[in-house]
């Protein structure tokens, strides 16, 4: 077996060590911690959805699955910016951020089981769950529905005088809709402290931007048309992410009005595990590929001058919690389907049978 | 006690509510300085502020959406839509978010939606619909509608008071022509239960909204015992009261505003086939308008609606079956 073995086996190429990505930029005011925690949760998402993504081929994963491939530092990003008593609503790519609010990955794979004791106790799969506990709302399918929602958690922020700050994500597709702009409409009208990064990953499912919206320049539009600053910045390096995200949320507490940012990456999986993204042309793919946000916040920390030895304790450390996250995910019950009604109402109408 | 009309009653409640609760607070189109487009929220902006009462722009699905997650972090907005026909521009984050959430993360939605619906006031096809029967079943949300001046009052504090989120249909028709004692501030009409709304042995009318006055006055022109049960909650529907009051008269006219083939009736009737067959002495009545959206010119609408004569004439073929 021995093809198997050279498979499994990591290359030790220069290309696969990441040693040809271009450095993220040397931003300054993130600290050597904050840099190799975005690289720890970069990592941590990649490497459950690696995995996962293998047990759904393996049809141990119900439904369908979607990675965040090439997305990872934005999801981080935005994670590490917010404060502990901050809130967010993410959607399907950003499995960063709720690892970087300190969901723990056994409660990530419980959802993908479909757990009993997951974030939504099998009712949901796939990456639509919240975490309450950790100021997460659960993701609603329906694009855009996230927007006004945030808007609306910033404004109980407002009336309370709380110096607290909603975040949430949209991408190039969910900008096309309606939600969107009156999301953003009343964000700006009411002065709300919230925060939208717009994920542009060049394609909602197989349609390219440019056939989404005639004027593709989205930070532009934000600024202009709904007067909230937005700044693009490069979604695939995690550190001038960050820092975009960081100054935003900021501004954003310090009562200076809705905030905006454009992340712009690649998708580099299919809109789900069924779609193979051959509508992505070569060269688009290939040079993302060549910018991977893992690669590029490696090759940052090897110029910081962190040791491989360092480098290769985070991987082992990552590879090591999804183990053992699976393993715990696994062992944990299935839903009862006696419970199936339960949580309809927080008030359920008591004496009124359903027959 | 004072003698106030169904309006107002909405008005003092939606007062009494943002006076007792700070978390209570309403967003709507010119609900503010304007008082909203029937005068319901009328001073309310003097009273507790414009950061209170929330004029916004003509965004329903923007600001459903924001008060579900005003809700999230522990408000207890009310929305008012200028006319329950708009609320299928906000259909989305209702059915969806608002209904959807609770069951699979735990979050609670104490949000009402106030819907101004109901004809008779020559609104034509986008500001007299009947369009509760799209919420009417969906798991999640609740579904009042008042045809009283107390349970005007009633209904909305139970509502603001209720941790899941509540749609609140007022009729626009009974705004200034119903009229009553101003109910107690302590006034709770409670959630999932109907009321009896007039006692009677030889037939049941089932009804809400607009429909119960309809059927008080029909059943004065009969000679006969008629049983009124107003629904006052559509969804969950109180199914005990309804059977009960059927087991008593056996026989049974469903009575609504909305076209025939939605509202509340087909839910009614399905729960009176599968539950009350055996007690029956006539099939199942059903009073409603045809389908068709509700028309504008006055002769047209006087015939689409249930009329007094209309529902007397339904009640009496129920009666002589």
């Amino acid at each position: 077996m021995a093809d198997e073995t050279t498979a499994t086996e990591p290359a030790r190429t220069p290309e696969a060590r990441g040693e040809n990505a271009p450095p993220c930029v040397d931003a300054t005011a993130v600290s050597r911690a904050t840099r190799l925690e975005l690289l720890r949760l970069c990592l941590l998402q990649r490497a459950i959805e690696d995995r996962t993504m293998n047990l759904y081929r393996q049809g141990r994963i119900s439904g369908s699955y979607y990675t965040g491939r090439g997305q990872e530092a934005v999801g981080a990003a935005a994670g590490l910016a917010l404060g502990p008593d901050d809130v967010v609503a993410p959607l399907n790519r950003e499995l960063a951020c709720h690892l970087a609010r300190g969901v723990e990955v056994a409660h990530v794979f419980r959802i993908f089981l479909g757990r009993e004791t997951g974030p939504t106790r099998g009712r949901d799969g796939n990456m639509h769950f919240g975490v309450p506990e950790c100021g997460i709302f659960p993701l609603v399918s329906m694009l855009g529905d996230l927007c006004p929602v945030t808007v609306g958690a910033a404004l109980a922020f407002k009336r309370r005088n709380e110096a607290r700050v909603a975040l949430t994500f949209w991408g190039d597709g969910g900008m096309c809709t309606g939600d969107v702009h009156e999301g953003l409409n009343l964000a700006g009208v009411l002065h709300v402290p919230a925060v939208f990064v717009i994920q542009n990953n060049h394609y909602a499912y197989s349609t390219p931007t440019e056939r989404e919206m005639v004027n593709t320049d989205i930070a532009s539009r934000i600024t202009g048309g709904w007067s909230i600053p937005c700044e693009r910045v490069d979604g695939t390096d995690a550190l001038a992410t960050y820092a975009c995200v960081s100054a935003a949320v900021e501004r954003a507490r310090a009562d200076e009005g809705p905030q905006a940012v454009e992340a712009v990456s690649l998708r580099i999986h299919g809109h789900a595990a069924h779609d193979d993204a051959r509508y992505v042309p070569a060269e688009l793919r290939a040079d993302y590929e060549a910018r991977d946000p893992i690669l590029r916040l490696t090759e940052r920390l090897r110029l910081d001058g962190v040791d491989e030895d360092t480098l290769q304790d985070l991987t082992e450390g990552v590879t090591n919690a999804v183990a053992e996250g699976l393993a715990e995910a696994e062992s944990a019950p299935d839903p009862d389907p006696a419970t199936l009604e339960d949580g309809v109402y927080a008030m359920p109408v008591q004496g009124a049978e359903r027959t | 006690m004072s003698t106030v009309t169904y309006l107002d009653a909405i008005r003092v409640a939606l007062a009494d509510a943002m006076r007792d609760d700070e978390r209570v607070f309403m967003l709507g189109e010119d609900i503010g300085h304007f008082g909203g487009p029937f005068g319901v929220t009328k001073g309310l902006s003097d009273e507790f502020g414009t950061d209170r009462v929330i004029d916004t722009p003509i965004s329903e699905e923007g600001f459903v959406g924001a008060a579900l997650g005003a809700a999230w972090m522990g408000e207890r907005p009310i929305v008012e839509l200028q006319f329950a026909d708009f609320i299928s521009t906000c259909f989305d984050p209702i059915v969806t978010v608002a209904a959807k959430t609770h069951w699979r993360s735990g979050i609670r939605f104490p949000v009402v939606i106030r819907a101004p619906f109901g004809g008779g006031v020559r609104g034509g096809p986008f500001h007299a619909s009947c369009p509760e029967g799209w919420f009417v079943g969906t798991a999640g949300l609740k579904v009042v509608a008042a045809g009283t001046v107390e349970d005007a009052y009633g209904l909305l504090r139970s509502a603001v008071e209720d941790d899941d989120p509540v749609i609140y249909f007022e009729h626009k028709g009974l705004y200034r022509r119903l009229k009553g004692e101003q109910p107690a501030a302590t006034t709770r009409t409670p959630i999932g239960r109907a009321a009896i709304a007039q006692s009677g042995t030889d037939a049941t009318v089932v009804t809400y909204g607009a429909g119960v006055d309809l059927a008080l006055r029909a059943s004065g022109t009969l000679n006969d015992s008629i049983e009124i049960v107003n629904l006052r909650t559509l969804w969950p529907l109180d199914e005990p009261a309804i059977l009960k009051s059927i087991e008593k008269t056996s026989r049974v006219l469903v009575l609504q505003e909305a076209a025939r083939s939605i509202g509340a009736a087909g839910h009614v009737l399905s729960l009176v086939a599968r539950h009350a067959f055996e007690v029956l002495d006539a099939p199942p009545a059903l009073h409603a308008p045809v389908d068709t959206p509700v028309p504008f010119a006055p002769e047209l609408e006087d015939a689409y609606l249930p009329s007094v004569d209309s529902t007397a004439a339904a009640l009496r073929d129920l009666l002589e079956y």
